[in-house]
């Protein structure tokens, strides 16, 4: 491994931000990283990075977050972070249906570059937007099932459900990774809410997420 | 304050013990100059001379200066101006005074870069450090009145900071927006004005059932990122600066397919909309009202903006293209660039598995503007539009300055809090001074480093 780990943590997990510009994804990653929100905040140009950990059956997770620029423009930069991540929050904002019509092109994007067994969950961020909202939820959920993602709404800014999204992904891909150590069959459903399809642990690539440095 | 001049058989060469990572910076420098070479440019070095023996005549900068960095840049072409060694010694007392004394309280007059008029003399002030003194002016204002300005002379002179109520004139004219000829130049600007007045009816001001696909994507794009532009300057939250702002940015796109809109372009208009305001607006930039402007002189401002984006960006397409190149280019050439000056640092980077790509691409993107408090960026840019069409390769001499201003931290700090820390430099509190080492030591590099590609090769 090429650095030392500077904290203790049993698992070390990449997890990239994806989706379309502004829909609040380094919010998201500011909310479950540093419980913080900014309303003003700039755009992101290229990556940028944040690191969380979480306890899960007794194991500290530690999640790498890179938090990508959602512009068009930067996929060829982007992209090049999709490597080695074994989860992905695919963001979109409840209130411009544009940026959700742009999933199926974000997975696409996942599909061609990420690993095959890669975690994703689609994220609706702005929940607190009520009034504007632009996309129904059994839309989302239903498109969520269809795709094998798992789904979740959040505001980041009333902290709505950030823990948790981050929460879900991280234990599903714990999941995978400790049954692929520990357990080759596969079992039951221990997943949270809204879940769709089962996510493919045959594949063993799901073990490159364990303390794997995140730049290798 | 003290000129290069001095410096040169007086300086003992090997006087420099080869103890610090710049040292081999000092040393090339040193034989520079006792080469006979003059250095324009201000060059950093105290960092590692504490080790220096002191009876070195001259003092070595430390134990003469205060302020941390010796003045080089009146080599040959500046001292030229001045009719007699006598005038050119009292004439550089009498700037090393009023520089000292504009550095007495750094920090005091943030934002004051776009402040216009006011006095330029008496109390002294801290802005664009040199900028401001009387002398210093003086050659701005000479510069300036000339019937066709000499753009190598200005360029001279502004590449140390200009005087901000004399930036909006330097930076049309050292973009080549405005023409050196003054019979001219009054006609030449009102046609470009008008020409991009006719381009928001044209453009911007159409239903979006006219827009292709892309347009819309293009001004969706831009309405997004409008809004969140220098948010920790209130002036750039008011609604008719982002109306300015999102004119600018989309006509540009549409003018410009080969890039079209890029995040971070939108940064890039900041220092023009806050330089030419200034020529309008009075006080602290903090307090200006964009409400209270006519129409015709916002057009006017943003016409300016406008061009002064296209000249900037008109050297630097493949920045912004596809797979965006350009930058990938420089960060390239960072990376190699700090392998020779700092190996440690370099090594510790890819020792970490940390790519440059991971903390640098936003540097180049963004020229910077994202590293900095706003309030130096006017001054940063003073020196790119000095360096003029080729300033992209001096960017990069000033990135690895700015990247090894932390070369100690960085090499004490592991993968992640290496990326947190540089993504988050601590530059919040920066002055001028700050700013001016990185300059400095840039201006520095690039004469050892740009002129010899090998020089340090093998060490």
């Amino acid at each position: 491994m090429s650095h030392k780990p500077d904290d203790e943590y049993d698992f070390l997990f990449k997890v990239v931000l994806i989706g379309d510009s502004g829909v609040g994804k380094s919010n998201l990653l500011s909310r479950f990283t540093r419980n913080e929100f900014n309303l003003e905040s700039k755009s992101t140009i290229g990556v940028e990075f944040a690191t969380r950990s979480i306890q899960v059956d007794g194991k500290t997770i530690k999640a790498q977050i890179w938090d990508t620029a959602g512009q068009e423009r930067y996929r060829a930069i982007t992209s090049a972070y999709y490597r080695g991540a074994v989860g992905a929050l695919l963001v979109y904002d409840i209130t411009k249906h544009v940026t959700y019509e742009n999933v199926e092109r974000w997975l696409k994007e996942l599909r061609d570059h990420a690993d095959s067994n890669i975690v994703i969950m689609l994220v609706g961020n702005k929940s607190d937007l009520r009034h504007l909202r632009g996309v129904s939820t059994e839309d989302s959920q239903a498109f969520a099932e269809k795709e094998g993602l798992f789904f979740i709404e959040t505001s980041a800014l009333e902290s709505t459900n950030v823990e948790q999204a981050f929460q879900i992904i991280l234990t599903e891909i714990y999941r995978i990774v400790s049954k692929k150590a520990f357990d080759p069959v596969e079992g039951g459903n221990t997943a949270g809410p809204s879940k769709g399809t089962t996510i493919n642990v045959g594949d063993t690539s799901a073990e490159d997420g364990k303390k794997k440095s995140c730049c290798s | 304050m003290r000129d290069e001049e001095e410096l040169p058989g007086k300086q003992p060469p090997g006087a420099l013990p080869a103890d610090g990572r710049l040292n081999q910076t000092l040393k090339g420098m040193q034989n520079l100059l006792s080469r006979g070479r003059t250095l324009p440019g201000k060059i950093m070095l105290s960092r590692k001379n504490e080790t220096a023996p002191s009876s070195a005549k001259p003092p070595l900068p430390d134990e003469v200066i205060d302020d941390d960095y010796v003045d080089v840049r009146k080599g040959g072409e500046a001292s030229e101006d001045r009719s007699s060694p006598q005038a050119s010694t009292s004439d550089r007392n009498n700037e090393d005074a009023a520089d000292g004394g504009a550095r007495e309280e750094p920090g005091s007059t943030r934002g004051v870069d776009g402040k216009p008029g006011g006095s330029q003399h008496g109390t002294p002030r801290t802005n664009g450090g040199r900028a401001t003194d009387s002398a210093r002016v003086d050659r701005f204002k000479k510069v300036l009145a000339t019937s066709t300005v000499e753009l190598e002379a200005l360029r001279e002179l502004a590449w140390s900071g200009v005087p901000p109520d004399m930036r909006p004139a330097c930076w049309r004219l050292l973009l080549g927006y405005a023409p050196p000829n003054s019979d001219r130049r009054a006609a030449v600007l009102a046609r470009k004005r008008q020409e991009y007045r006719d381009c928001v009816p044209q453009y911007y001001d159409i239903p979006n059932a006219e827009r292709s696909e892309d347009e819309v994507n293009t001004l969706r794009q831009i309405s997004v990122d409008v809004p969140r532009t220098v948010p920790d300057v209130r002036f750039f939250q008011q609604s008719a600066i982002q109306s300015s702002l999102s004119r600018i940015l989309y006509i540009w796109a549409i003018r410009h397919p080969a890039s079209g809109y890029v995040q971070g372009i939108n940064d890039l208009v900041t220092p023009f909309l806050a330089v030419f305001l200034s020529e309008i607006l009075e006080g602290d930039m903090e307090h200006w009202d964009a409400g209270n402007l006519s129409p015709e002189t916002l057009y006017t401002v943003e016409a300016d903006c406008y061009w002064c984006l296209c000249k900037l960006l008109d050297g630097i397409q493949d920045h912004y293209t596809f797979a965006q190149p350009g930058i990938q280019r420089l960060v390239f050439k960072l990376k190699e660039l700090v392998r020779r000056i700092d190996e440690p640092v370099a090594r510790r980077i890819e020792e970490q598995g940390l790519e440059f790509l991971q903390f640098a691409f936003r540097w180049f993107n963004c020229l910077l503007i994202r590293e900095l408090p706003f309030h130096l960026v006017c001054r940063l840019w003073d020196t790119y539009l000095a360096e003029g069409d080729g300033f992209a390769d001096f960017l990069v001499y000033v990135c690895a300055s700015f990247l090894l201003t932390w070369s100690d931290e960085l090499q004490k700090l592991e993968f992640q809090d290496m990326v947190l820390f540089l993504q988050h430099l601590p530059t919040k509190k920066w002055t001028h001074q700050e700013l001016e080492i990185v300059l400095s030591r840039a201006y520095m590099w690039r004469e050892m480093f740009g002129r010899s590609p090998n020089h340090l090769n093998s060490s």
